[in-house]
């Protein structure tokens, strides 16, 4: 069954490659439209792009189920651009039609008054906000772990900071009325597993009571003022800033308020958990001496300019800007070098327009020589932690690597 | 470009439009039915914001061939087993060592449904990834001393 729909699949490709080549016989070149649909002659330099309708070209870090991430340039706006959010998928991405506003979700359990609620009532019967809040993942910088831990090889770019719209998930559990016995909540969302599975999760992870009633957590029906595109959760999501983006349940269903941590799955093992204990890096650990991963860790990105970019010859000074953020923390400060962290300096450092949003931070360097630099920014988080030379505390499936963001810069002689 | 007229450019149009719709009807242009097919839900006709096609919004399919894989012993059933749920590209960014490859089917098993594997198989299985896909990545902790 694989093997016919892989061939069906590769012929169907070779003729939209023709197709387009027809279509397009006027404004290519020759060559350029008949590589399509070909095998590639050879690897393309540097990652897969994304090739998907109202997305940017992110790099495709997996396309089974679709993963892709923003790269560091592309972090630069101040709001992220719906294009340039990333893409992290559990499951596969579910059939939804029909009226947006007709799609229901359930909170129950341990709640008095059980409810279900259509999209519009959401929308109507409580306040609506607007913040610009953090999604990350929480492989976000696996990649900088050596040797290689489990997962997608994510470096900084599962990380985004757009405006979401919605309304405050506390509002809703009050309107249940939680149980002194609520201490966590489960999620559910209706994307079916990988395997095409629909009578079970493909993950449903939870969050304490305290993480579920703070204001800034949303039930998020827009982002960037507009209706949330299906790739992010159409027609309703959580959106739980700061922590592991698997919390924030894309096409949500279900709030299940336990009276116990959840052990849907996402929630034990080595899942969205580091170790108490450091183990040894690529050994495999101890799944009863681990601990959630809560609050995503103090991380800085070099926005501008790029990696590998060139300066002209006799450039002396460079004005550089990026992103830092820290979880459930603001950005104290953000320090730049130059020289492999021999000094320091320090980047001028914005306030957010709310919290849980990243920072903008800017500092103008001094390139003292023609050659090459590598630029280094390392944040330092309100509660005065700070990110690590190299990614540590490993652990099998690659959670909290934060280690100093660089850049490499040649200033032409 | 002289040449190029308002009738050239019609006739070109019109020509790739009745292939792409002959292809269309020919079935080249659909993809393969989706193994899950939810149960319908009410779609009101006048609703202000309809979702009407369901692969609209999604990504294109994407299919890999047993090729994507280095080749070697166990590569077919590795292929065959691994790419029901995840891409090869996943599979290939991958670089642990047999223990963790070990630990890593049994999560599969225990976590994610799989069936469980004939011994053989998973023998085979294990063997490939294994060799294929060891750590790779160069570093102070490529060499760790206490690393098995």
């Amino acid at each position: 069954m694989l093997r016919s729909g892989t061939s069906g699949a590769s012929r169907r490709n070779v003729l939209k490659g023709v197709g387009m080549a027809t279509v397009g016989a006027s404004l290519l070149p020759a060559g350029a439209a008949l590589a399509q649909g070909t095998a590639p002659a050879a690897a393309p330099k540097g990652p897969k792009l994304l090739e998907m309708d109202g997305k940017a070209k992110l790099a495709v870090l997996g396309d089974k189920p679709l993963v892709a991430e923003t790269q560091a340039e592309l972090l630069d706006d101040a709001v992220t651009p719906t294009d340039k959010l990333f893409v992290r998928n559990n499951g596969q991405i579910p059939d939804i039609t029909g009226d947006a506003k007709a799609w229901k979700i359930k909170i129950d359990g341990e709640v008095n008054t059980p409810l279900e609620l259509s999209v519009g009532e959401l929308m109507s019967r409580f306040p609506n906000v607007s913040y610009k809040l953090m999604l990350e993942c929480g492989g976000n910088g696996r990649s900088f772990f050596t040797p290689e831990a489990r997962g997608n090889q994510w470096t900084n770019g599962g990380a985004g900071c757009p405006e979401w719209t919605g309304v405050r998930l506390a509002d809703v559990l009050k309107a249940a009325g939680l149980k002194p016995s609520a201490t966590y909540t489960g999620h559910y969302g209706a994307d079916p597993t990988l395997a095409g599975d629909t009578d079970k999760p493909s993950i449903s992870r939870g969050m304490p009571i305290a993480k579920a009633m703070e204001e800034h957590t949303l039930i998020a029906f827009k982002l960037n003022g507009k209706d949330l595109p299906l790739i992010h959760g159409a027609p309703v999501r959580l959106l739980v800033p700061g922590w592991a983006g698997s919390l924030s349940t894309k096409w949500l269903k279900r709030i299940w308020v336990r009276d116990k941590e959840h052990d849907g799955p996402g929630m034990g093992g080595f899942s969205y958990r580091t170790p108490k204990t450091p183990i040894v890096p690529g050994s495999k650990g101890n799944e009863k001496d681990m601990a959630i991963l809560e609050s995503m860790p103090v991380r800085s990105v070099i926005t501008f300019p790029a990696d590998g970019t060139k300066l002209a010859a006799g450039t002396r000074k460079l004005d550089l800007r990026g992103h830092a953020w820290a979880g459930d923390y603001d950005i104290k400060t953000v320090d730049i070098s130059t020289d492999h962290g021999v000094t320091w300096k320090p980047a001028k450092v914005d306030a957010p327009p709310n919290k849980f949003a990243w920072q903008r931070f800017t500092a103008t360097i001094d390139l003292p020589t023609a050659g090459y630099y590598e630029v280094w920014a390392k944040a330092t988080d309100s509660k005065g932690v700070t990110q690590p030379f190299a990614a540590r505390n490993w652990n099998p499936q690659g959670y909290g690597a934060n280690p100093i963001n660089h850049i490499r810069v040649l200033v032409e002689s | 470009m002289k040449q190029l007229t308002i009738t050239h450019v019609v006739v070109i149009a019109l020509t790739a439009v009745f292939l792409l719709v002959a292809m269309d009807r020919a079935g080249e242009l659909r993809g393969p039915q989706a193994a899950y097919v939810p149960p319908a839900k009410p779609a009101p006709a006048a609703a202000a914001s309809v979702v009407a096609d369901s692969e609209k919004g999604k990504p294109p399919p994407h299919h890999d061939k047993i090729e994507d894989l280095p080749d070697g012993k166990g590569r077919e059933v590795t292929f065959y087993t691994c790419t029901a749920c995840h891409g090869v590209a996943l599979i290939k960014a991958q670089g642990l060592t047999r223990e963790l490859w070990d630990s890593t089917l049994d999560l599969m098993v225990e976590k994610h449904r799989v069936p469980q594997f004939k011994p053989a198989e998973r023998a085979e299985i294990l063997d490939y990834l294994s060799e294929q896909f060891p750590p790779r990545r160069k570093g102070r902790a490529a060499d760790n001393p206490f690393l098995k």
